[in-house]
């Protein structure tokens, strides 16, 4: 993974649901499976990459379990497919199980909500580049807020398994402790030896939780947690890595630090994406080249979606 | 039966081994699909608008979706003609199908430029004007919507192209597009194409801005598609029908139907635009389905088809 790990063979490929879980008001864990070429593709996918769910034919979920607030854009007709990075990836049985954390906003991921155990969707994937780990790094820090959460997971557990001289920790931040998309927070005692939740726990991984109205953990941005943080250590920053994924703004914070203190720091963009596959240019992204002042288009689908944090341009 | 079919056409001169094409803008540079299919098994391939110097394109957001449509304000996002010719023409040379190059400008000298300089290559089968975009000289009309300037831009170009097909690509929203398309034939145009995206504009409720950042965008998608086929049977018999040019169909194709349709309408071939995107790989299944079509109806040239709507 030093290199950046960019897709194996993409391809259209059929998952059957595993799975569909609800962990919160609006979030959900969604499990896929492949077999043949889909479960050989998809079996090394790198975390921050992606694939394409082609969500059309989905039906809605009944009325009575439709949130209010979606019930207008639920009836939207869907026609392009929907990005989703993973939570987890597994191998068995040359079969490939993949989780999707997702939170639903609108007319695709309320449809998401209805699938269930045996249902099939087609998928294309694997696809972008995903998170990569510089040489001479001895410390990894996670940072996430709401839904970024998915993939960063997907990172604690490559990271503990293939760099044991790597330490991680986490940050999660959201608005409010409902927000947060993480299915139950560990007792006090593990918050107090610095584990928050069981998701990154249970890969050895210590986890701080911010809140923004202080409902749990840091009260305050996830930023300035990890700001805080940062202040207490004593590891030299250039032995330090940052991996962010979340709204725009934040990634924008965290790439200021990281620029301030001169860490290194890979950011996950996201952009609306017609294709995926880098044939609409949709999904563009602003980014520096080696000339000051000058910048140019990336693609975030085929570019990224995972970029160093000093070659973006952020507008937030 | 099904072997029997012939759907083998001629396109303004040129032999193509189906009438199926990928659209402008919808299918990269070629290299970016052959994942997902073949590319050499289409009856043509048309690249994204050229223009003559590289394009960063439009801020985001650039897409929208809509009911059974999207809007897209890329802003002819492309790495320029240089580029074009030195790292994407020898992989499209390598393709077994014909390879047309859209080209766009903003000056009539520009589209000539980046014209005669594609026309000296083998590997362009030919060029296919956009002719959607603003004319700088004239403050930003767009050219396609004026009857004299389509008339000066293809005339121009077709005196740069040589023997290479000159397909024209009409702006379906004009008050008579009929117009339009007799006077590119008539300045040199030997094949059509249409439709080109229906601007349009979606509007965020919230922030009362349009969502895109351009403001508006190209409809596109199946939400055109009658539209489209409705515009295809138009110019086909008020303009191309007797003077043998093909139309080249597009706006809203996804399955072997809709290019049925196309074809019954009045086109010699037809494009796959933004179904791409959702299934990548959707024209080569519109092949086969075609020729099943045919066997099925007891066709046994695609020519039969063409233009054969019967009017109650
Ligand atoms: C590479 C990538 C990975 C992703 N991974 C995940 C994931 O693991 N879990 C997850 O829950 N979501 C993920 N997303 C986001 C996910 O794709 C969207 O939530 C989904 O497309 C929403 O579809 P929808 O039909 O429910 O809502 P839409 O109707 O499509 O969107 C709902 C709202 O979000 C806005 N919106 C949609 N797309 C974007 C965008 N790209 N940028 C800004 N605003 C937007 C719309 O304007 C609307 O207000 C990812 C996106 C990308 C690009
Ligand atoms: C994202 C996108 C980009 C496009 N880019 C171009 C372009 O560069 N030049 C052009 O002539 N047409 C362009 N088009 C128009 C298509 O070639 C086609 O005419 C139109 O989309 C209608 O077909 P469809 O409904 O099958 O997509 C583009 C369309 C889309 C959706
Ligand atoms: S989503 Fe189409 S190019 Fe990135």
């Amino acid at each position: 993974m030093s290199e950046k790990c960019s897709a194996a063979k993409r391809g259209v490929y059929w998952a059957t649901v595993c799975g569909n879980k609800q962990i919160g008001e609006r979030f959900y864990r969604l499990g896929l499976e492949f077999s043949g070429a889909g479960a050989e593709a998809f079996a090394k996918i790198g975390a921050g990459q992606f694939a394409q769910l082609d969500l059309s034919e989905t039906a809605l979920p009944p009325a009575d379990k439709i949130p209010d607030e979606l019930a207008d854009a639920a009836e939207r007709k869907i026609l392009l497919r929907r990005p989703f990075s993973f939570v987890d990836v597994t191998t068995k049985h040359n079969k490939t199980s993949v989780d999707i954390l997702y939170c639903v906003i609108g007319p695709g991921s309320l449809r998401m909500t209805s699938l269930s155990a045996k249902d099939t969707v087609s998928v294309i994937g694997p696809l972008g580049n995903g998170f990569w780990v510089p040489d001479g790094k001895k410390t990894a820090l996670l940072v996430s807020g709401g839904m970024g959460a998915g993939p960063l997971q997907h990172l604690a557990k490559i990271l503990t398994a293939d760099f044991r001289d790597i330490n991680v920790t986490a940050f999660a931040g959201a608005k409010t402790v409902e927000e947060l998309p993480f299915e139950r927070q560990l007792d006090e005692i593990s918050q107090q030896l610095g584990f928050w939740l069981r998701e990154f726990a249970r890969y050895g991984v210590e986890s701080l939780v911010a809140t923004d109205d202080g409902s749990s953990g840091f009260a305050g941005p996830v930023t300035d947690c990890l700001l805080e943080w940062l202040g207490k250590s004593d590891s030299a920053c250039e032995s330090m890595v940052i991996y962010s994924c979340g709204p725009e703004a934040m990634l924008a914070r965290v790439a200021k630090i990281a620029k301030e203190k001169n860490i290194d720091c890979q950011v996950s963009m996201e952009r609306r994406m017609a294709c995926g596959i880098g044939i609409c240019q949709s999904c563009a992204v602003e980014c520096k080249t080696d000339r000051p002042g000058e910048s140019i288009y990336k693609m975030c689908c085929t570019d990224g979606p995972v970029f160093n944090s000093k070659t973006i341009v952020f507008h937030s | 039966m099904e072997e029997k079919v012939n759907i083998s056409i001629d396109f303004a001169g040129i032999r193509l081994g189906n009438p199926v094409f990928t659209a402008s803008g919808t299918c990269g540079y070629a290299d970016e699909l052959s994942d997902f299919m073949d590319v050499s098994s289409l009856g043509g391939f048309i690249t994204k608008s050229i223009t003559a110097k590289p394009r960063q394109g439009n801020a985001t957001p650039r897409i929208v979706e809509t009911d059974s449509g999207m809007l897209n304000a890329i802003g002819w996002a492309n790495i320029g003609l240089d580029a074009f010719v030195e790292e994407k023409l020898p992989a499209l040379e390598k393709l077994s199908c014909a390879v047309f190059v859209n080209i766009a400008g903003e000056t009539i000298d520009e589209y000539v430029a980046v014209a005669e300089r594609l026309a000296s290559s083998d590997a362009v089968a030919g060029l296919e004007l956009n002719i959607s975009c603003p004319n700088v000289e004239l403050g930003g009309i767009s050219f396609g919507t004026d009857p004299s300037q389509v008339a000066a831009v293809t005339s121009a170009v077709k005196n740069v192209v040589g023997d290479k097909i000159l397909m024209v690509k009409l702006p379906p929203a004009v008050t008579d597009v009929s117009v339009i398309a007799q006077v590119a034939v008539d300045t040199g145009a030997n094949a059509l194409s249409l439709v080109n995206t229906f601007t349009a504009m979606v509007i965020d409720i919230e922030t009362r801005k349009p969502i895109l950042a351009n403001a508006t965008g190209g409809l596109s998608g199946p939400a055109i598609k009658p539209i489209a086929v409705y515009l295809v049977n138009k110019v086909y018999n008020e303009v191309t029908k007797s003077l043998g040019i093909p139309i080249l169909g597009m706006g809203g194709i996804r399955t072997v139907s809709d290019a049925v349709e196309f074809i019954i309408a009045g086109a010699s071939a037809v494009a796959v635009g933004t179904a791409n995107f959702v299934e990548p790989g959707c024209a080569v299944k519109i092949i086969d389905g075609i020729k099943g079509y045919c066997a099925s109806k007891n066709i046994l040239n695609i020519k039969e088809l063409v233009g054969s709507l019967e009017v109650n």
